[in-house]
């Protein structure tokens, strides 16, 4: 049945690089360059499946599997999972060109592919997740799949950091379960995701200060992942990672699914209308303005070159988690531009940063002084990502600032009036953080030595996905209106 | 295809002339640059001048964000801006000619030139809020390369601080953006204001602190206290025709967008008699007398003549803070006259600098026997400066004066014109003693004499004469501006 088949077809995108990822243990590449000619063809082809089935999309939802009556693990497309996965879905080739030739003199490197490419299925699982229930599933998974890599380098410091996630992650989940099981009670034994809410808020009487009180549990639990203050501390350490894993994962992936799963109990589960007004919001509202500001305040005074982009995702996290804490459908049209735009930038940083780590094996920013006249482009490139970051106009950083301050203007709510600037405190912060980085790499403070080190540019594989992205910066920052468009589209679930 | 994409071009071409300029590889050739300068030049200027003899018009580029357009309009106050900041550009340009011959890496700092130069033209050709948003922040990101352009440790330092200070003014300014957007009728400069009344209902008192917000923000580019921080580090690192751009141009683009949101985003009635207005007064007369003081003090000649610019901008920002025709005329055509005498100023310094090496007040005695020509010139700009008629400084000083008595706004109406002459006094101690001491040195002098080259002094001259010319003959001028001033009141 033709129908039928697009939406097994979701399952396949899922199996496809989770089994792929499991080959590699198997097989055993004579080459380093079969190994990447596989992973790569594993990667890009799950792409451009996401892809096709974005746009030949499902109407319905695929139940794959019953636990119980109302515990499913079942799988569907709508405007949320076609952004997500949209995103990651290109995002994660690039991500994997640049491993390549970041991890070119690694040890262990199959493993370290095994658990990247089987990360991108669970990742997608995430997306796809049609119900609260499948959502927490592959939330924990994700979890699990992505601690060995960022203990991978096997240092006493990753050890640590990699417990830390653990238990953070682990410790976040339990209360969102808590979410889970309230969901269950009172949305009509459901969990799936309705654009406004599976509750019924006018039958709830009594409970609804209790739901409120599990709504903003669940916030925080989820919040971990999205590195919500004071739950963040453990971002930063995960830093110790590898270059792309930090660049994708604690940039991009994990994260975005925390926030992810914010936006959907927010949006599917509670309802934004349950919420709006409530003093939940003032709750969560307020913490996300703490973290924004707590966030940049870090990355300026964090000396370490990864770190400081760690702390700056923690911050920019919270622009996306404050369109999620408005409870408007612009709000979530804001929230899902920054998911987006912020990706982007935020892993082009990360690249960068992670070029000047594998040229010259520097980490700290102070020791950066004059390299951008060795490296040019990846410092241009950078550059241009910094000026993203702090919302330069004609760059995608602006467009989802201004999504996100349209839809706290229109809000009418004060709080979100000083989240407004908040936002703006934070692009001057960022403005100084990522600024001061790029004008030591090009404007070097004191006469720098440069010695006989053949300090160059990396090679295209690292090249490459950084034009990619600059693309996309400012592609998506003069032409943004196609975009934003969809994405207020979804969120009023037009799509 | 219309005329209207004239304005397109006389922005677009000199920032693509800079691009190719900074990136076409090993042109060592100092003749080549100086002739595609010219040409560029004599095109952009051969642009701006058809645009600014043609009738009024409009040009939409495409849709920015929804119901944005990037949006060009040519408007009166365009005109006469536009006008002078060519004249500044080209003349500033021409003297690098011979100024930059001692600096290394001309091309970047000619390259960085042109790009400002298209960038300030998008300012002020600018249509609507966000188009000018875009000019304003792009205009901080490229004058920053030349602030930075020594690259010495000082230079890096004021170039981040110039940065910071400007994005810090950005911000504040778009965040009465965003609220616009929601409650204006239009984003388009429109004379009168575009607040929507309906909407605007029991929200006025915040809608004035948003005006305040903005107001603070523009300002930062135009050095008012609190926001005048930069300025005197920022302007004096730069290569003097630079220096001479940033003190005579740049700052103006914090002036043209607080004339733009005052008078045509907020409108004047809006703002006439509320809070924000004595306090931007207060905040104005301040700088006036604190940077007069400040320049009075400071023996570093570049040093001292920003600080002059701090005043001297706070001049135009009162005379606007009156919200009265008169202060308004006298507040441009202050913009006028400060535009030539800074940039003029800081030109004649510059040479004096280049010359002898020192940097400071006290050793330049007895440089009028060395370069009597130059000194001329900066005595002329700086009888200007003061505003002894029949220089131009006097003519906008007195319009100033007479609109703060007519404005009738209690105690600021007769305080304003005891600091103007206070501060005029404050302007002949600091200016006049390099003069004095230049021509007549006490000591013994060792200067032979040795002028400035032809292609430096000719632009000195020419500034001054307008600078001078400008008082003399302001008929034209003043009934201009006073027709613009009608407009917008």
């Amino acid at each position: 049945m033709a129908v039928k088949m697009k939406e097994i077809f979701l399952l396949i995108i899922i199996l496809l690089p989770f089994f792929g990822g499991a080959c590699i243990c198997v097989i055993k590449p004579k080459r380093q360059a079969y190994l990447e000619i596989f992973v790569e063809t594993i990667v890009l082809l799950t792409s451009f499946l996401v892809f096709y089935s974005i746009t030949h999309r499902p109407e319905s939802s695929l139940v794959v599997f019953e636990f119980a009556a109302n515990l499913t693990i079942a799988f569907h497309m709508d405007g949320l999972s076609a952004t997500f996965a949209g995103l990651i879905a290109v995002l994660w080739p690039l991500a994997t060109l640049y491993a390549f030739e970041y991890m070119r003199n690694a040890e262990r490197k199959r493993s370290f592919f095994l658990f990247y490419t089987v990360t991108y299925a669970v990742t997608l699982g995430i997306a796809f997740a049609a119900n609260l229930v499948t959502l927490y599933f592959f939330y924990e998974m994700l979890t699990l799949v992505t601690l060995p890599l960022v203990f991978y380098t096997m240092t006493r410091e990753a050890v640590l950091a990699s417990r830390k996630y653990l238990y953070y992650s682990l410790g976040g989940a339990a209360f969102a379960f808590i979410g889970l099981i309230f969901i269950l009670s009172y949305g009509h034994g459901t969990t799936e995701f309705v654009l406004g809410g599976v509750l019924q808020p006018e039958n709830l009487g009594g409970v609804r200060n209790t739901l409120l009180f599990v709504y903003v549990l669940s916030f925080f639990g989820f919040g971990v992942k999205a590195a919500l203050f004071p739950f963040s501390s453990w971002l930063p350490r995960a830093g110790v990672a590898p270059t792309p894993v930090t660049a994708l994962l604690h940039a991009v992936a994990v994260v975005k699914s925390g926030a992810f799963a914010i936006l959907r109990i927010t949006y599917y589960n509670f309802g934004a209308d349950f919420l709006r007004g409530t003093w939940a919001q003032d709750i969560v509202m307020t913490a996300v303005i703490i973290t924004i500001l707590y966030g940049c305040s870090m990355a300026l005074k964090e000396r370490h070159l990864k770190r400081r982009l760690a702390y700056s995702t923690i911050s920019n996290l919270s622009y996306l988690l404050f369109g999620a804490a408005l409870m408007t459908p612009l709000g979530l049209a804001g929230a899902l531009s920054h998911m987006v735009f912020h990706g982007i930038m935020k892993i082009c940083a990360f690249f960068c940063a992670g070029a000047v780590i594998k040229q010259t094996e520097k980490e700290f920013i102070y020791e950066l002084d004059g390299l951008g006249r060795k490296m040019p482009k990846v410092f241009g490139i950078l550059g241009i990502a910094s000026f993203s970051l702090m919302g330069v106009p004609g760059l995608c950083g602006f467009i989802s600032k201004w999504n996100l301050a349209k839809a706290a203007v229109l809000s009418d709510n004060p709080i979100a009036y000083i989240g407004i600037g908040a936002l703006l405190l934070s692009g001057l912060l960022t403005g100084i953080y990522m600024m001061a980085i790029v004008i030591r790499g090009l404007f070097p403070l004191a006469e720098v030595n440069y010695g006989k080190q053949q300090v160059q540019d990396p090679n295209w594989y690292m090249i490459l996905p950084l034009i990619v992205l600059t693309v996309f910066i400012v592609y998506f920052g003069l032409f943004s209106k196609p975009i934003v468009l969809l994405f207020e589209n979804i969120a009023k679930g037009r799509w | 295809m219309s005329k209207n994409i004239l304005i397109l071009f006389s922005i677009v071409f000199p920032i693509i002339s800079g691009f190719v300029l900074l990136c076409y590889p090993k042109v060592k050739d100092r003749k080549k640059i100086q002739i595609y300068m010219l040409g560029v030049f004599g095109i952009t200027g051969g642009f701006v001048s058809n645009i600014i003899t043609g009738r009024a018009m409009t040009y939409t580029l495409y849709e920015f964000m929804e119901s944005i357009p990037i949006y060009f309009k040519i408007d009166n106050m365009g005109r006469l801006f536009a006008s002078l900041v060519t004249i500044a550009f080209i003349l500033s340009g021409l003297y690098s000619f011979g100024y930059m011959e001692h600096e290394r890496n001309e091309k970047r700092y000619f390259g960085f030139y042109l790009i400002v130069y298209g960038v300030f033209l998008g300012l002020i050709f600018s249509g609507n809020i966000v188009t000018l948003y875009i000019f304003y922040e792009l205009l901080t990101l490229t004058s920053f390369f030349l602030v930075i352009y020594a690259q010495t440790r000082e230079a890096v330092m004021a170039a981040m601080k110039y940065m910071f200070y400007s994005l810090c003014g950005a911000y504040m300014a778009l965040f009465g953006i965003y609220f616009l957007y929601q409650y204006g009728t239009t984003l388009e400069f429109t004379p009168g204001g575009v607040l929507d009344p309906s909407l605007l209902q029991g929200k006025e008192e915040f809608f004035l602190f948003i005006a305040f917000f903005m107001l603070i923000g523009f300002s930062v580019k135009a050095g008012m206290f609190p926001m005048h921080g930069w300025l005197s580090s920022a302007h004096p690192v730069a290569p003097a025709p630079a220096s001479g751009i940033l003190s005579g141009i740049i700052v103006k683009a914090g002036v043209f967008a607080i004339i733009r949101i005052v008078f045509e985003i907020f409108g004047a009635d809006f703002l006439k008699g509320s809070w924000v207005q004595q306090v931007w007064m207060t905040l104005s007369l301040i700088t006036i007398f604190m940077g007069s003081m400040l320049a009075y003090k400071e023996s570093i000649v570049k040093k001292r003549f920003a600080y002059s610019t701090v005043s001297q901008i706070s001049y135009i920002l009162f005379g606007l803070s009156l919200l009265e025709p008169k202060g308004f005329v006298g507040a441009l055509f202050h913009t006028c006259v400060h535009i030539f005498v800074k940039t003029g100023l800081f030109l004649a310094i510059g040479g004096m600098i280049f010359k002898t090496g020192n940097i400071k007040v006290e050793h330049l005695d007895g440089i009028g026997k060395k370069m009597p020509f130059t000194l001329w010139c900066y005595t002329l700009l700086s009888l200007s400066l003061i505003g002894i008629p029949p220089a131009g400084g006097f003519l906008s000083k007195w319009f100033l004066a007479i609109g703060s008595l007519e404005s009738g706004i209690s105690v600021f109406s007769w305080i304003g014109p005891i600091i103007l002459v206070v501060s005029a006094l404050l302007t002949a101690g600091y200016v006049l003693p390099i003069t004095m001491n230049g021509f007549f040195p006490k000591a013994d002098w060792t200067y032979k004499r040795d002028e400035l080259r032809k292609v430096m002094v000719i632009p000195i001259l020419i500034l001054t004469v307008l600078a001078i010319g400008i008082g003399m003959f302001p008929n034209r001028l003043v009934t201009y501006i006073g027709n613009i001033a009608e407009q917008l009141l």
